[in-house]
């Protein structure tokens, strides 16, 4: 069995996007209930939250963007940079401590206190780019974790491997003339969901070309598509790569019950990916693996798949 | 849509003299593949292509050893003895609608654009035409594209108008396939969003149904699937 952290904090339910928004504070709460329910907690380490000083979160966003994002939602603003961002006063702090929270974990999967995690935080990240909010994410809690590594943990080569149902256009943004952080999405083919990035052929730019890598999938295909392209793409990719820590940007929304886009993958299919990405992470990267939470909105399935999730991570 | 907004008005041109060895480096050097051919009183006189200048010159000049011809050997053939004698052109007044239409017809990749005196404005592109539409479908900026199967009659896009504007989505663009099925359109909205779950859920609600994203096309026609 691994020794698993579980990044979890009330507080990440402060943050109110309104009514009818999908991104809502019963997500976390099922996905809780769903490691409670399933006796997982008893293996955990349950670690709450702590806000992120700004120096590391400006390492990847502009100071004007912090600056911008912390009056809005000081000033009562709805929502930030576009309707779909909606917000509440607490929603910048909450961020902070997204954020903080998983960096605290870094510390504990590089110092060897852990092995690896899951953080369970809102809002989610990896939409969010250098300047810009959108698609639910204010700040890119992902992209400050690999920065947070390389910088204070001098960690040379981190993969990210972002299997959210929507292209993380944040992090290949941020990352795309980057050789030092490979970036791998699976996500629905550009044409058919949000936010139309992530093109097959999108493989970086200038000294990162190559350190980034989109599968895109249509509509309706599930379990074998992804199959194929964990063990032909995926796979291969990070075995060259060699990263020494793997970020997994965790998305539940690629669920054939989610309705936020149209594939097909199932409750199986999932544990059987994040199994195969547990193996690649023990082959290469000495185990040490940061989940985090980015999307996944059927508050019926979350329960079910956070379980997996956790039961992949500690192996039992 | 006027081709003046839409046209490169920096042209690379030769003259009749120019030799085909410079037209070719000057297309190579701006990774361009035509060249309008202009008097001395800047009239448009003709269009070099890349292709006329390929079979003009020995295919040897493309491949990897071709520094070892003697390209003093070809130093005579000059753009005047290959191009396009009066070209079709087209005006800056004329419209991208214009170019698109004419393009198709004519099988060219790209007209000179000209005043009413033949002096030539600019260039007009298979290229500049895809960049107008790429902006003009907005796929550039993030959102969700919804296909909806509409029965051809007055005030169904006033009522997908008004479910998407009651859900406070901005719209990035719209396109209509007129001819989907018998008495059927299709309507594909461009939303600047990241949620349609509900907006989905109330074109439902109003009897509209939502086409299968892997049906989708921009090329259905009568009796052509």
């Amino acid at each position: 069995m691994k020794r698993t952290g579980l990044l979890y904090d009330e507080r990440f339910l402060k943050h109110h996007t309104g009514a009818n928004h999908p991104e809502l504070p019963e997500r976390l709460t099922a996905i809780y209930n769903g490691i409670r329910d399933r006796g997982l907690l008893e293996h955990l380490q349950v670690i709450p939250a702590q806000a992120a000083p700004r120096m590391w979160i400006e390492t990847v966003h502009d100071r004007d963007y912090v600056d911008r994002f912390e009056a809005a939602c000081r000033d009562g603003q709805p929502s930030f940079d576009s309707p779909d961002n909606q917000m509440c006063a607490d929603t910048y702090d909450v961020a902070l401590l997204a954020v903080g929270g998983i960096l605290d974990i870094a510390d504990r999967i590089v110092n060897g206190e852990l092995d690896n995690a899951f953080c369970a935080v809102r809002p989610p990240g990896h939409h969010a780019e250098k300047a810009k909010a959108m698609g639910f994410c204010y700040f890119n809690n992902v992209a400050v974790a690999a920065s947070y590594l390389q910088t204070q943990w001098l960690i040379e080569r981190v993969a990210i491997i972002d299997f959210d149902v929507h292209h993380g256009n944040g992090t290949q943004a941020i990352f795309e003339d980057d050789p030092t952080v490979f970036y791998y999405s699976i996500h629905e083919h550009p044409s058919f969901a949000y936010p139309g990035t992530g093109r097959a052929f999108d493989n970086g730019v200038q000294r990162g070309t190559g350190y980034t890598r989109n599968t895109t999938v249509l509509p309706g295909q599930g379990d074998d598509f992804y199959r194929e392209a964990v063990e032909n793409e995926l796979g291969p990719a990070i075995t060259h790569f060699r990263p020494q820590v793997i970020i997994v940007s965790t998305g539940f929304d690629a669920h054939v019950d989610d309705d936020m886009a149209d594939i097909s993958l199932s409750t199986a299919g999932y544990a059987w990916m994040m199994d195969e990405i547990m193996r690649l992470g023990d082959r290469v990267a000495d185990g040490k693996l940061i989940s985090v939470l980015e999307g996944g909105y059927c508050l019926e399935r979350l329960p079910e798949l956070a379980a997996d999730h956790v039961q992949s991570l500690l192996q039992i | 849509m006027f081709i003046r907004k839409s046209m490169q008005s920096k042209v690379i041109a030769a003259n009749p003299q120019t030799t085909l060895l410079d037209a070719r480096a000057l297309l190579n050097t701006h990774r361009i593949r035509h060249l309008p051919v202009l008097d001395e009183d800047d009239r448009l006189v003709g269009i070099i292509t890349d292709r006329d200048i390929r079979s003009a010159l020995p295919a040897a000049f493309y491949k990897a050893n071709g520094e070892s011809l003697n390209e003093d050997d070809y130093r005579h053939l000059t753009v005047g003895d290959f191009m396009t004698r009066d070209p079709m052109a087209i005006s800056p007044e004329d419209t991208i609608q214009d170019a698109l239409l004419q393009i198709q017809k004519m099988r060219v990749g790209a007209f000179p654009v000209v005043d009413h005196d033949g002096r030539l404005k600019g260039i007009i592109s298979v290229r500049d035409l895809l960049r107008a539409f790429i902006n003009g479908l907005g796929i550039e900026e993030p959102g969700t594209l919804l296909g909806i199967l509409v029965e051809e009659k007055v005030g169904q896009l006033k009522k997908i108008v008004d479910a998407i504007t009651e859900e406070n989505i901005s719209c990035g663009s719209i396109l209509v396939q007129r001819h989907w099925e018998k008495n059927m359109r299709a309507v594909f909205v461009y939303l600047l969003t990241n949620s349609v779950v509900r907006v989905k859920r109330k074109l439902t609600d109003l009897g509209f149904e939502l086409l299968d994203p892997m049906d989708w096309s921009m090329e259905r026609r009568p009796h052509h699937d």
